[in-house]
This record gives C-alpha cells, structure tokens and sequence, in this order.
C-alpha cells in the first residue's frame, strides 16, 4: 500500500486527535501563564520565605520529567479519593511543570524593569498590588512573549505524553493506527507533519502579538 | 530568527513523504536466514511488560515464554540458548523493528491479526492463549455478562482486537486505552478502571500475584488468540524455516522442549498435538 493510499484511507481518523492535542495544549498554555504569573507575585510579594518556597517548587518540577507527575497525578489521585478524568490529569500535571518554567520566564523580565519605576510607583501612592497589577504585570508579560512562546512551543510537544493516560491525542491515535495495519512510518509521518503544522502555527501567533505589541 | 516561510518548510515535508513512500520498497538483496546464520546470534524484539510472556524478573533479567521460545530458536540455530540478543520496544515500535531491520524476528505476547500481516509476516501461532477479564474483586463483578454496563469501565490496550472485543462482549462498559500492559494493570489497581482484558496467562499471572485484590472471570472473550513469530514479509527462506520450526515444537520433534517451556510458565501441559492423545 502506497503512503498517498494508507493516508487517504486512515488520515482522516486523525481529525479528533489533532481536536484534543489543540484543546489540552491550549488549556495547558493558559493555565500555565496563569499559574506562572501567581508563583511570581508569591515570589515578589511573600517575602524571603515566599520566594524560597517558589524556588523549591521550581527546582522541584524544572529538576523532574513531565511524565511523572502525569502518572502520579492520574494513577495516584483516585487512591486519596480524586477521580478526575484523565484530561484533568493531564493539563494540570502540564500546568503544573510549566507554570514553573514560565515563572522564572517572567523573574528574568521584571529584572529588566528599571528600577527607578518601582519608585515612582510609591512616591504617587500605588500600593504593592496595584504596582503589580499596573506597572510590573503588563510590561513583564510584554518583554517575555518570545520566551513565552518558546515554553509554549515545548509544552505543545510535551501533550504527546498524554497517551500514556488513554487521552487519544495525536501521538496514541499513532499508536492505535501502528498498532492495528503495522504501518508505524506512514503514522508517524503524518504525525511529525500535524505537530509540524501546529508548532508552526504557534510561533506565528506569537511573533505576530510580539510585533504588534513591541511598540508598547 | 527569520520566520520560516512556506518555501522552505515545503522542501522538508516533501522530502519526508517521499522517503515514506520509498520505504516499504526497499529491495531485499539477501535472506535474514543467510545473515544470521553468518552472524552467529538471533537479534529478537520483543516486549517486556507482558508476563508471563516477557517481562523483567526481580533481578532485572528479561525472562518468560516468549524469551524461552526465542532461546529456542536460537538454539536450533546455534546450539546455544544464548546465541540471541534481544531488543526492548513498546508495543508499536514493534514493527518499525521489523520493517527497518534491527531486528530478525520478534516475539512477545504478540497476536497475528489481517491489518498488520499486510505489512509483516507471522508464522503459524506456537501458542493459543486466549484473552481473560481481570476484574478488581471491589467492583462486584461475577461474570463477563455483569460487565456489560455503563458504570464500569475497562482497560484496553491500544490494539484493534481489543477494541472489536469491547464492542462485541461488552459494548455498554466505558474503554480506557493505555500504551502499555503495565499501564493497564496500573488503572485497575489505581481504582481508574474495574476491569481489563488481556491474555489469560497474563491475567492469571496477575491475579496470582494480588490475590486480595483481583480475580480472573470465568469464561474467555472469543475463540482463540494466535500468537505467532513475526518477521518481514517477502523473506520465503527466513519465513520457511521459521514456520517450520514453529511447526516442530506444536506438533513435531520439539515437542517435549516446547513442553517442558510451557509448563515451566503455566504450570500445565499445553494442549495435545494430536485428537487421539489423551492428555
């Protein structure tokens, strides 16, 4: 069987994949800037012991493989009397890793902010967390799209490890296909094309929200 | 970093379609028979988190039917069990193996099935193992026909029998599909799933080894569950002789060596060769 014929006939039972790869890697991407930006305040606002806990959570997530808080979170949860569905499991095992990542994404950025504002800021009256919310917040998340959009990038390829908790993504609807006509390059290949596709899709959005917010 | 525009990207696709395309073409200069007689050891993938079949005992050896029946061959071949070197794969990255040539042959809990013998090749099975329900004794569950409702749910795996087997024996049940054996066992254990099917001796493997916690059902889905040696396709000489062989331990001269494996896993004779021995 040719490749133009194998794909014609099993392409199209990639389509509900592709649906749950785009949906749980966009869950997970704003879950993850979210998350990133609350251990950020936590780091900013809470102080020496604040910080030290967000560093350990850090190096915690940074220092594990995504896989394992993946399994542990949907293998281990039912035990203490959490079922949730697999796709929970997984996003938040996803938001939980790269939440990390996109944190320290954010510290480098505030560095970058001068000083000098922090001050103004007090002398005209703003409290901590309007300063956060009006001053640090916007221009951190601005300066850090093209590293955001990096971690986005690993993220969207780290939702191939779903299949290993029965999500029926992209990578396992490979495996379903290699496992049921033996064809695993014709698969495969239509696979890496699909990730290519969305990954390019990605870095697209972000450079065009990069450009038109660069000016700011 | 420039964007990268169609015009170059499209090179890059069309390179790898066309090197797909071209794959299953490779032409076969020599029989495997001939290369690995010359190489003086069998290279077999196989799984390892399939027990009894090929698994990893406590000690961190690769043990089982499957491996036996693969030192078998082996000794055939060389007189020596360990003239063979075996290649760990998940259960998809069984037929790359095959068809990239890493490998002479594989084994391992693997079942012949129409799709797949399009693009490799079995040899007639060496076992009929059958496939069980492995329930969690929690879930209540008696029987195959208890399973067939919509508060339970069942761990397949990611091959189409299983999936035809669901739909047929118990098409109300909910189906998670896992990647591995282990990761099957894993939900029942873990409480995410009430049931799974898997080879009987898996199974019974399993709930041996918890008895508290599951039993194997009565009664077995579908008729029969070959399982043969795959190799690739279009190799008359390898493919001959390793049927052959297969031949020779169910039904031939290798009859007590094939016994004496299937015993030493499953704790019973394999069934006789012959209708008119009594067993």
């Amino acid at each position: 069987m040719s490749f133009t014929r194998w794909v014609s006939i099993y392409g199209p039972t990639y389509a509900t994949a592709l649906v749950w790869t785009a949906i749980t890697a966009l869950a997970a991407a704003c879950g993850a800037i979210v998350w990133g930006c609350v251990l950020l305040l936590i780091r900013l606002s809470a102080g020496r012991w604040g910080a030290r806990v967000v560093d350990g959570y850090v190096q915690l997530f940074r220092n594990t493989p995504v896989l394992l808080p993946i399994y542990l979170i949907y293998f281990a949860f039912p035990l203490i009397g959490l079922p949730w569905p697999a796709v929970v499991c997984g996003t938040l095992a996803l938001i939980l890793q790269n939440g990390a990542y996109v944190s320290e994404i954010l510290r480098g950025s505030v560095n970058a902010i001068d000083r000098v504002q922090f001050d103004a800021a007090r002398s005209i009256g703003l409290a901590p967390w309007s300063t956060f919310r009006k001053i640090v917040l916007p221009q951190v998340l601005v300066y850090s799209i093209p590293a955001l959009g990096n971690q986005i990038v690993l993220l969207l390829k780290d939702t191939s490890l779903l299949s290993a908790i029965s999500i029926t993504e992209l990578t396992m609807q490979a495996k379903l296909l290699t496992e049921q006509t033996g064809a695993a390059y014709e698969a495969f290949i239509v696979v890496a094309v699909l990730y290519l596709l969305l990954v390019s899709g990605t870095e697209v959005a972000f450079r065009v929200t990069h450009r038109a917010v660069r000016w700011l | 970093m420039n964007m990268w525009s169609v015009r170059q990207v499209l090179p890059a696709v069309v390179v790898a379609l066309l090197l797909a395309a071209s794959l299953p073409a490779a032409a076969q200069e020599k029989s495997r028979m001939d290369v690995v007689l010359e190489r003086g050891k069998l290279i077999v993938v196989t799984l390892t988190t399939v027990p009894p079949f090929a698994f990893t005992d406590e000690k961190g050896q690769l043990v089982g039917f499957d491996i036996d029946i693969a030192r078998l061959i082996a000794t055939a071949l060389f007189k020596d069990p360990n003239k063979v070197e075996f290649v760990s794969v998940t259960a998809e990255g069984r037929w790359p193996a095959i068809e990239s040539g890493r490998a002479d042959m594989g084994v391992g809990g693997t079942t012949t099935y129409p799709d797949r013998a399009i693009r490799v090749a079995f040899t007639r099975p060496f076992i009929d193992s059958g496939i069980s329900v492995l329930v969690s004794k929690k879930s209540g569950i008696k029987s195959i026909k208890d399973l067939d409702q919509d508060k339970y749910t069942v761990a397949n795996l990611n091959n189409p029998q299983m999936a035809d087997r669901a739909k047929r024996f118990f098409p109300k049940t909910k189906v998670l599909t896992f990647d591995t054996p282990a990761a099957q066992f894993l939900a029942v254990k873990s409480g995410r799933a009430n049931a799974l099917q898997i080879d009987t001796p898996s199974a019974e493997y399993w709930a041996a080894h918890n008895t508290d916690e599951m039993e194997v059902l009565p009664g077995l889905l579908g008729a029969s569950q070959n399982n043969g040696i795959f190799l690739r396709t279009g190799d008359f000489k390898w493919w001959l002789w390793l049927d052959t062989a297969v031949a020779e331990m169910r039904t031939g001269s290798w009859y007590p060596q094939y016994s004496e494996i299937y015993h030493k896993w499953f704790g019973k004779n394999p069934p006789p060769q012959k209708f008119y021995i009594q067993q």
